[in-house]
């Protein structure tokens, strides 16, 4: 007893010695923000750091993270969203290169495919923490109740629109698509007909045809004309309100939207008694075309360049995504874990929420091409959802959008060559 | 040592208005000439920023005729408005205290997003605004789905909040001269063209000075639009303080940013130079030998 008493004691005294203080920065929502605070806490103890905790909504991160990156003030470990590698390290420098703390961090949990979506000219700019795609989420109990089953085509989704509305009334929408939900409504449309995604990385420069765009954006009118969405002018009388905050979702009077899979507890939650929630498979234009799936590296750990303690910071976060202890506090907090280790840990102990597991399951199956971190571009998505609002309202035709959003788009990337 | 102790009292505020107001707004001219993504050092763009403002930026336009029609309108209402509430409050009635104090309130809570957020729910489809229309046979309007009614509900918002331009007229009009209504209640003028020929008159240095606040206050309004709208639909509501917010902080041109704040602040300036020069017409202070 007396011998353990004193390995433990001398084992805190060498903690102790190398004991840092740090800082990590997160967005979510209230669950990852208790997991998250947790898993600081058993991971700080274990390596004997303090960590302090800064978390928000996402709503005003990134204009938080850019200010402190400008002023070289950002937390040593940082939640980063994987399409801004491209505004915070254009070549590479923007984070600390992972690989010079790779004897501390164990890189082996990722995949060589993993690891190369997050690397920045040979820097390995962060760890994926998940991967996410956009998924179909239908309220299934909305739609039992008006006798219909759930579509797997465009044809019976249009079909499903109209029956639901013939059922229930016409306070009642299939879809939601407002913002940048409509915007990939209209990405999924050209996908699914062409097989490619906005960027070409060939040429870094948008590669579809003003006609292909075009079609996708007649198909997000045909959606407003045949009543299976809400048109924008409907959907903004609600003012600036997210979809889980609108009464219409929550009693079911919107049946369906097109959102992360890692968001089902965001969306499920505030559903009414009785209502459910389900992820399901990709709607396709046909049986045998692409699903086109959105699916991305959906947000990854990193370690500023400015940290002072670099190799601490990489003890906390090998502890949060790779060690028991950090794996058990965060849970599926951040979706399915793309660590090896944190994924088999929490599938064996069954500690994936099943409806987050199947909506995963669901993004992880469906084919599609390589989704493009321009994509997410904040001045490409601007101009993509403000020209797809000037279309909504009769300002502008179809093919001028397109036309507009590939020259504005282009003009962007060409900032990159 | 005596004669230095003023300015010892007054150091620390100097030292925070060199650093926290005269650096950055220097910063901010110098960074309007550049491209400044906030990730690589300022890069000298001459007048590209400027000319490229005024040239070819038609988000630029809009934001401007969209802000200019906001200050137009809410900055009457709410000193009409305002100044009607003052003269109200301004009679000896039972209870004036509490309504005085009841009308300011607004005032305090009124910047907050905790407003905004209310404004948003009272103003939707399904707000308390419609809920009023439709019990009085009316059809519910599209307050913020509806272009040419975004910008309304933004006005509305800060005309509410007109309890300081209130506070301040009421000490203006509890200050007017008894004698000079008793003399015109025994000329026998009524209480119309005593309001317009002594009260008016008599208010004018207080007017002029809400006005210039009102006004300064109105170019800068952001929480509002921001909570409410997110300046749509089609930018209707999408004032100058939001583009400048939009460009810096979404999508990182710090340059472009001030370049436009640059110009807000000039024309604050000129239209603050103009109000000065057209006080000389119709401000009248106390002693003014003008008839």
């Amino acid at each position: 007893m007396k011998l353990l008493s004193t390995v433990a004691a001398v084992a805190l005294l060498g903690t102790a010695a190398h004991a840092e203080t740090l800082r990590m920065s997160w967005w979510g929502g209230e669950s990852r923000h208790v997991a998250t605070q947790a898993a600081l806490e058993v991971c700080g103890a274990k390596y004997g750091h303090t960590i302090a905790p800064e978390f928000t909504g996402f709503d005003g991160y990134l204009e938080k993270l850019t200010t402190q990156m400008a002023g070289g003030t950002e937390a040593d470990i940082i939640q980063v969203n994987w399409p801004w590698l491209p505004l915070f390290s254009k070549d590479g420098n923007g984070f600390l290169d992972l690989n010079s703390v790779s004897s501390t961090l164990d890189l082996s949990q990722w995949s060589a495919d993993q690891l190369a979506s997050t690397t920045v000219d040979g820097k390995l700019n962060g760890l994926p923490v998940s991967t996410s795609g956009r998924v179909f989420f239908f309220n299934v109990t909305t739609l039992a109740d008006a006798g219909i089953a759930i579509p797997t085509t465009w044809d019976e989704f249009f079909a499903a629109a109209e029956a639901l509305r013939a059922a229930k009334g016409a306070t009642y929408t299939l879809f939601n698509a407002v913002k940048e939900t409509a915007q990939l409504l209209v990405t999924l449309s050209v996908v699914q007909a062409t097989g490619k995604d906005l960027v070409d990385p060939e040429t870094n420069r948008v590669a579809w045809s003003a006609e292909e765009l075009a079609a996708g954006i007649e198909f997000y009118a045909r959606l407003v004309e045949t009543g299976a969405i809400r048109s924008m002018q409907d959907d903004a009388a609600a003012g600036n309100v997210n979809l889980f905050e609108k009464p219409d979702w929550a009693n079911g009077l919107i049946a369906g939207s097109y959102e992360w899979d890692t968001t089902y507890s965001k969306y499920a939650d505030p559903l009414a008694e009785g209502q459910v929630l389900q992820a399901v498979p990709y709607i396709r234009p046909a049986v045998g075309t692409i699903d086109g799936v959105y699916r991305k590296p959906s947000m990854m750990f990193t370690i500023s360049r400015n940290s002072a303690h670099p190799e601490a910071a990489a003890q906390i976060l090998n502890c949060l995504m790779n060690e028991p202890e950090g794996i058990d506090a965060l849970g599926d907090s951040r979706g399915i874990p793309s660590s090896a280790v944190a994924a088999a840990r929490l599938a064996e102990a069954g500690k994936v929420n099943a409806n987050i597991a199947a909506a995963n399951a669901i993004a992880m199956a469906a084919s599609g091409p390589n989704v493009s971190p321009f994509n997410e571009h904040p001045e490409i998505r601007g101009l993509f959802i403000d020209t797809l609002e000037e279309f909504a309202y009769g300002q502008i035709s179809a093919a001028d959008a397109a036309e507009v959003i590939i020259e504005g788009a282009n003009d962007v990337l060409a900032q990159f060559d | 040592m005596r004669r230095f102790l003023g300015l010892a009292y007054l150091t620390p505020y100097i030292i925070g208005l060199a650093v926290f107001t005269a650096v950055p707004f220097l910063g901010s001219l110098y960074l309007s000439f550049t491209d400044y993504n906030l990730m690589s050092a300022p890069r000298w763009s001459g007048l590209d920023n400027y000319l490229h403002l005024f040239t070819s930026d038609r988000t630029f336009r809009k934001s401007l005729t969209v802000t200019l029609i906001y200050v137009f309108t809410t900055v009457p209402l709410k000193l009409a408005f305002a100044l009607f509430i003052a003269y109200i409050l301004n009679y000896r009635l039972r209870g004036i205290n509490f309504f005085r104090t009841a009308f300011y309130v607004p005032s305090i809570l009124g910047g907050s997003i905790a407003i905004a957020v209310l404004w948003r729910y009272i103003f939707a489809t399904e707000g308390l605004v419609n809920m009023a229309i439709v019990a009085l046979g009316g059809e519910p309007v599209n307050w913020f789905g509806d272009p040419t009614n975004a910008l309304f509900t933004i006005t509305l918002l800060r005309c509410w909040q007109f309890g300081s331009a209130m506070v301040i007229f009421l000490a203006a009009l509890q200050s007017i001269d008894k004698s000079l209504y008793e003399a015109a209640a025994i000329d026998g003028s009524s209480r119309f063209y005593t309001f317009i020929f002594i009260t008016i008159p008599l208010l004018t240095p207080v007017i002029f000075f809400n006005l210039i606040m009102q006004m300064v206050q109105a170019f800068q309004e952001f929480n509002g639009p921001y909570i409410i709208t997110q300046g749509g639909p089609l930018k209707s509501s999408y004032l100058l303080p939001l583009y400048i917010y939009d460009e810096a902080f979404k999508r990182f041109d710090m340059g472009y940013a001030s370049a436009i704040a640059w110009v807000l602040f000039v024309i604050i300036m000129v239209l603050t130079l103009v109000a000065f020069w057209s006080s000389k017409k119709w401000v009248f202070y106390a002693g003014d030998k003008r008839s």
